[in-house]
């Protein structure tokens, strides 16, 4: 097996396309624990993202006929943008009105994403993994052989512009002071429960964003259980980036490169793939181990407000 | 603002309207029904008879003399809910009301078995009360939860028990959004001529759903499959539930029982050695490995800091990683070199060889009655187990012991006595209950005296209440974490037993079926279970009863068996809410209040009436 240019290239490849769902996840969840509030939902909301798009884009080739719509996988976008949004939702509003632990409240949406998409399926399309493949994905921009899901240059872009909104706008002052100390920030005038729920459905957002990549950008279909993990190692990222969106795309291209070696490597020789599909998973540990202790979390992080 | 009593009375008749248009809308019993829910609807408001006419021979008169006295039942409950000192009155009607349900279920079972009788094959199948009589006992018990409500003290009487009233409303929101989900997904049965058909078709469709996911409480084989789908939710709802306790979120019990179940199998295939001494041996591993699996976790926590909720999950994908590692091939290469592994079977399947016989945990029937003959074994062992422990009186490990000993005793004795030959059917014999059952009863046991009668259970309640008093008082923080998560990792380890050394999927082998996950049902059994041993079997065993009767669901309304997952994560859901209740029930401190606010007001009482 001689690793020549070809592998090079397709693993760069590879790595910005790995990487695209971890970073709009962990900028959604950067949004959702700056604001105060734990959300390891994302997982979940990643599978109803995908679930949507799927859906969505498929039923709407069902009536208008499969013809190449160019406006249709951005319906399939936005939707499940929308559902994402929604689930996150539910998360917020359970986890500050109702003021439950954050961590099960989330747990609760991740055991939904695993039940609630085999109702659907078996609704539309009467079996419970996999919807039927559709024929308008999202397109694919760039020269010939490069090209890229657009969603990919989103992802990328997405970091300078969180990054100005976070630091550079009273909204991301707002949102950091609603994180780091909620009472004070209510003595200044600022409605901490308005902040986190945008902080929270801003998350949702993005990681239904992530899921919409992976049902109609990367795939062409929805698959039970496809997010394998992302929204935890997006999490895991965010942790490692120091909940800061320079950070984040660090960490996030790591383990977005792990998950592409771990690809590339598939049907060589040189390890089986059933370990190098842990890859991440083990590297996800080792950065949680080697480099928490240096990292501190937004101070109000899972802590309900009470005025 | 209204008064209490005043209160009462618009809550009653609030409740009577909704019953008053169940009555109307939904069947109030179904003779007869088909495989796949169209049924004989009937209602004294008028019928819903899909095949034109009722089933030949059945008389229907019955239905009027329940729904008469319903009306009047319920006429007389509104009025007196306006009187003065309802709250008594209002028990004596709920106790009328449970009577009337009850002389419906016979006058409608005197109904079918007219029919039935002397006809040589059931003429009138899947019969059943509909929802308009269910209304009625539900009205009953509400009536008779009101009453208790109202009467002096009686908040305090439910913010005392709200560990048992959260669940239990979460489970009645999270069946109520079911019902909606049912009512969406599925299409009505049948073909309805007017507005209030379709709804009594639809309503009887959300009925029958809820009655099939709970009819393995009535047929004795899907009982025993009820018991078979509890065992490891009650190892993995127990692992959960310790690392509550001790303020730790275990989701690592998938990987721990898929470790669990990897040492078993090396144990259990390749370890010779006689019976006695060679399935301890494969428990025991099943546990270390379970354990030492959630060790790293919650070392990793004590050592560095890295949050367990992240590292138990990203464990659970290693260790699946792993076991397919191990069983779906015997070669492998690494770098351009070849490595053998013996673990698989040959063939297509990923599976390992076969545990030995010696291995095995035995079957239900070799338990209940080896070679065909009933054994007195365990009932004794059972029965003198329990003797030596409240019979011996002295420190809790002497009572322990006690009862060890005297079970052991039993068991042998039981085992020389003869006893009757039985013969189970094939329909009972072939459900893979197995001997695991009792060591799940063996861990909840473990569960109550460990958490709540040992100084360590004390410090590890002490670190889930409050961690930093806990360390002041001397508790070495670091080590316990690593402890409590090797204890759950452990107990989420043993669950594999069922699966492997049981047999529990179909084979005595590890197989790439091993359902793992049952590790994330465990979430839902710990939260519904409030965390107690007794809580956790029982919220184990209404998801087996669940999971067995979601199975008939599947088959006869062709509703995917994962409404029972989806019902599952609702109430957690709904339980992280604590239920939309008022605060009183979730907060500790305000449910003192409550209680100490309802002592003083008694107290007044007392003195003013002398």
């Amino acid at each position: 097996m001689n690793l020549d240019a070809a592998f090079w290239i397709a693993l760069f490849f590879s790595t910005l396309r790995q990487t695209t769902p971890l970073l709009l996840t962990a900028l959604g969840g950067m949004f959702s624990e700056r604001s105060g509030v734990v959300n390891i939902a994302l997982e979940g909301i990643i599978l109803f993202g995908a679930l949507t798009a799927a859906v969505v884009v498929e039923r709407v080739e069902h009536t208008l006929g499969p013809g190449p719509h160019p406006w249709l996988p951005w319906l399939g976008v936005l939707s499940a943008m929308l559902v994402g949004g929604l689930v996150a939702l539910v998360h917020a509003v359970v986890s500050i009105k109702y003021r439950a632990d954050q961590i099960i409240s989330a747990t609760a949406i991740n055991l939904l994403a695993l039940g609630a998409p085999s109702l659907v399926l078996t609704y539309f399309y009467g079996n419970a993994t996999n919807s039927k493949e559709v024929a308008n994905r999202l397109p694919l921009w760039g020269p010939e052989g490069f090209a890229l899901s657009p969603l990919v240059y989103l992802a990328f872009l997405l970091v300078p512009l969180t990054w100005w909104v976070l630091f550079k706008t009273p909204f991301g002052l707002r949102l950091r002071a609603v994180g780091e100390h909620p009472e004070a920030a209510d003595t200044l005038g600022i409605n901490v429960y308005r902040m986190r729920y945008i902080g929270v459905v801003l998350s949702g957002v993005l990681a239904g964003l992530a899921g919409a990549y992976l049902a109609i950008g990367f795939l062409n279909q929805f698959v039970r259980g496809m997010s394998a993990g992302l929204g935890f190692i997006a999490l895991a990222a965010m942790i490692f980036g120091k909940w800061h969106p320079l950070g984040i795309l660090f960490a996030t291209l790591l383990f977005g490169f792990a998950s592409a070696l771990a690809i590339q490597l598939q049907g060589t020789e040189i390890l089986p793939a059933v370990l190098v599909q842990a890859f991440p998973y083990v590297v996800t540990v080792l950065v949680l181990a080697g480099f928490m202790g240096k990292s501190r979390p937004p101070a109000a992080v899972g802590r309900p407000y009470e005025k | 603002m209204l008064t209490d009593e005043r209160r009462l009375g618009v809550l009653v008749a609030l409740g009577g309207g909704v019953l008053l248009l169940l009555w109307y809308l939904a069947p109030w019993a179904v003779p007869h029904r088909l495989f796949g829910g169209e049924g004989v609807l009937l209602s004294p408001f008028g019928h819903h008879l899909p095949q034109g006419s009722l089933p030949p021979g059945y008389r229907d008169g019955w239905l009027l003399w329940t729904f008469y006295p319903s009306l009047a039942w319920l006429a007389l409950t509104l009025v007196l809910a306006w009187t003065p000192k309802p709250a008594r009155k209002l028990y004596l009607m709920g106790i009328l009301g449970l009577g009337l349900f009850l002389l419906t279920y016979l006058l409608f079972q005197a109904s079918v078995a007219q029919v039935n009788a002397g006809a040589e094959r059931p003429i009138l199948r899947r019969y059943a009360l509909g929802l308009g009589s269910y209304a009625t006992l539900a009205y009953s018990l509400y009536l008779l939860l009101l009453a208790r409500l109202f009467s002096p003290g009686g908040l305090a009487f439910l913010v005392r028990r709200r560990g048992v009233v959260v669940p239990l409303f979460s489970l009645l929101l999270a069946s109520l959004l079911g019902g909606v989900i049912v009512a969406v997904m599925k299409a009505n049965p049948g073909e309805a001529k007017t507005l209030r058909e379709a709804a009594m078709l639809k309503l009887d469709l959300i009925t029958y759903t809820y009655q099939l996911l709970y009819s393995p409480l009535v047929n004795p084989s899907g009982f025993l499959q009820s018991l078979l789908l509890a065992t490891p939710l009650i190892f993995t709802g127990l692992a959960v539930a310790l690392g509550f306790r001790g303020g730790l979120f275990n989701i690592g019990a998938p990987g721990q029982l898929i470790l669990g179940g990897i040492a078993a199998m090396l144990v259990g295939v390749y370890l010779p050695g006689p019976r006695w001494l060679v399935l301890p041996l494969a428990i025991l591993a099943a546990a270390l490995a379970g354990g030492l699996w959630g060790a790293l976790p919650g070392w990793l926590k004590a050592r560095f800091g890295a949050h367990e909720v992240i590292n138990t999950i990203m464990l659970n994908y290693i260790a699946a990683s792993l076991f397919l590692f191990l069983i779906s091939a015997n070669e492998y290469k690494f770098f351009g070199r070849t490595l053998y592994l013996p673990f698989k079977y040959p063939g297509y399947e990923a599976r390992s060889h076969e545990i030995r016989p010696e291995a095995r945990i035995l079957h239900w029937t070799e338990l209940v009655a080896p070679g065909g003959e009933l054994s007195f074994a365990l009932p004794l062992a059972l029965l003198l187990g329990l003797l030596g422990y409240f019979l011996t009186r002295k420190s809790l490990g002497h009572r322990v012991l006690m009862g060890l000993l005297a079970g052991v005793v039993g068991y042998l004795v039981g085992g020389l006595l003869p006893g009757p030959a039985v013969n189970f059917g094939p329909d009972l014999t072939s459900v893979r209950l197995n001997g695991a059952f009792l060591l799940a009863l063996l861990a909840l046991l473990f569960f109550h005296f460990y958490v709540f009668r040992t100084v360590g259970g004390y410090e590890l309640r002490a670190m889930g209440l409050a961690p930093k008093a806990a360390e002041y008082g001397g508790v070495l923080s670091g080590r316990k974490i690593v402890l409590i998560m090797f204890l759950a990792g452990a107990l989420a380890g043993l669950a594999a037993t069922h699966y492997v050394l049981g047999g529990g999927i179909d084979e005595y082998r590890l197989k790439q079926s091993l359902p793992y996950s049952v590790g994330f049902d465990g979430i839902a059994v710990a939260l519904m279970g409030q965390n107690t041993p007794l809580g956790v079997g029982l919220a184990a065993w209404l998801f087996g009863i669940l999971l067995t009767g979601g199975l008939q669901v599947n088959l006869q309304l062709g509703i995917s068996r994962e409404l029972v997952a989806v019902l599952q994560a609702l109430i957690v859901l709904f339980i992280a809410a604590g239920g939309f209740l008022p605060r009183y029930f979730t907060d500790p401190l305000r449910a003192a209040e409550v209680e100490l606010k309802e002592e003083s007001r008694k107290r007044e009482e007392r003195e003013e009436t002398p």
